[in-house]
């Protein structure tokens, strides 16, 4: 006992900060795979509202380029609205449309915090679990997919952006239909990498990536980006697609999460599977 | 009791400006520039190693909860804090220190300050984006971010004494 006591005598130094390191090590391996501790995110209330501030000061910089973003994307889906249209014949009577029900919802969000150079990037939105946002939405802009919300506090909520090295959103070539996941290797903010795509079908570059719609988190044919390289696995019969992102996610500012309001049917459906096997 | 204050004032000052500031600069090829360091190494001489490890483990808490980067700050600060009496050890002055000053470049000198503190700093960089990046076929980005970020922080370290703590014994911040 005398000769424990002296050991720890001995080594108390190294002893604590084994600890703390130990402490410190634990947050940041588990995080990336479950967010545990939301009091040491920026979706706490505290650093939220410290962020929050910093973008008030912060967001008229880049103003005008997003003023004329969101114009852009105005008046795009003004001209998808019916008085746009020109009537082309007059005596069609419109008719209650109930073929069709609503599965997404979009809310608008801003981003208050991103990074874009670090292994694993994050954003921070202005809003949090009481405006409906859950862990799993999808997030996107109008340019392209954005990430998967990780964590959520009352105000505020932590999105896993398309820079992080697992994000894997289901993706698929939008003309040919192959699929795969999306993967970033983790340096280039505007390049991420497309994995599963069998190398005996043919790939044309510059062809469009869009969301695929699995899992319900995005609705299909969301853009990502476009095939810029593809170069075939070593020792796998795949390809190793390069894709340039159309979002550039350095400057992204508004953004929607997208609701799937039949998202737990198909999950129910899905679980089921599983239960009979 | 003066001395306390005038850390805790700097404990929110270094750490502001690192989240608020220092992480929305990015220079490109992996550089991230990090002045935090300097507040451990600022702390009194003869403070306690317990009490060097508590405070860098709550002050790397506090910027990592704001930077979304969740503990690897901490880590890299505990290393730098528990290497900072060995280092201290090593580079020590003929007759000891002396523990009213604080151990700034303009009390200890440049030769000193630039020799503890660059491998206290490399050091506290290469064990940040080793744990960042995790993959040891990677080993020379780490050396990169490592080597470029080090050159940078370095400046900043060095340039922020000059410009906030005045040559003398009784400065404000």
């Amino acid at each position: 006992m005398r000769n424990f006591l002296a050991f720890i005598q001995r080594f108390r130094v190294l002893l604590v900060f084994a600890i703390l390191q130990g402490v410190a090590l634990s947050i940041y391996f588990t995080f990336i795979s479950y967010p545990r501790a939301q009091f040491f995110t920026t979706a706490s209330n505290i650093n939220g509202a410290t962020l929050k501030m910093r973008n008030e000061l912060t967001k008229h910089f880049n103003l005008s380029h997003n003023n004329q973003q969101l114009q852009k994307e105005n008046s795009r889906l003004r001209a998808l609205l019916k008085q746009s249209n020109y009537k082309l014949d007059n005596s069609k009577i419109t008719i209650n449309d109930t073929s069709y029900k609503r599965q997404y919802d979009f809310i608008p969000a801003v981003v208050i915090n991103s990074t874009y150079d670090k292994r694993n990037n994050y954003f921070t939105l202005n809003i949090g679990s009481k405006a409906g946002i859950k862990r799993g939405m999808g997030v996107f802009s109008d340019k392209g997919v954005i990430g998967v919300v990780h964590n959520t506090s009352e105000h505020y909520a932590v999105v896993k952006s398309c820079l992080t090295e697992n994000i894997n959103i289901d993706v698929m070539v939008e003309k040919t239909g192959q699929f795969g996941l999306l993967k970033w290797n983790g340096k280039d903010a505007r390049r991420g990498t497309m994995w599963g795509v069998s190398n005996d079908t043919r790939v044309k570059k510059w062809s469009k990536i869009v969301t695929r719609g699995g899992g319900g988190m995005f609705p299909p044919g969301i853009p990502i980006g476009k095939i810029s390289k593809a170069s075939p696995v070593e020792g796998q019969p795949l390809w190793d697609l390069t894709i340039l992102y159309s979002e550039d996610y350095r400057r992204v500012r508004n953004v929607y999460v997208i609701t799937n309001l039949m998202r737990t049917e198909q999950e129910t459906l899905e679980n089921q599977i599983d239960a009979d096997n | 009791m003066t001395i306390a204050i005038k850390h805790i004032i700097r404990f929110f000052l270094f750490a502001l400006i690192q989240v608020l500031v220092l992480n929305q600069i990015e220079i490109g090829w992996g550089i991230q520039l990090m002045i935090y360091p300097v507040f451990i190494m600022l702390l009194p001489v003869e403070l306690s190693v317990f009490y060097l490890l508590l405070i860098s483990f709550i002050f790397g808490m506090f910027i990592d909860s704001m930077s979304n980067s969740y503990g690897l700050h901490t880590s890299a600060l505990l290393l730098f804090a528990y290497l900072r009496p060995l280092i201290f050890k090593v580079f020590a002055p003929r007759d000891g220190y002396d523990i009213l000053l604080e151990p700034n470049i303009f009390n200890m000198g440049k030769k000193w300050f630039y020799k503890t503190f660059g491998i206290l700093l490399l050091i506290h960089h290469f064990w940040f984006f080793l744990l960042e990046i995790f993959k040891l076929n990677e080993i020379l980005f780490v050396t990169q971010k490592t080597i470029l970020s080090f050159i940078f922080s370095m400046l900043l370290c060095v340039l922020v004494q000059y410009l906030f703590i005045r040559n003398s014994k009784n400065n404000a911040i």
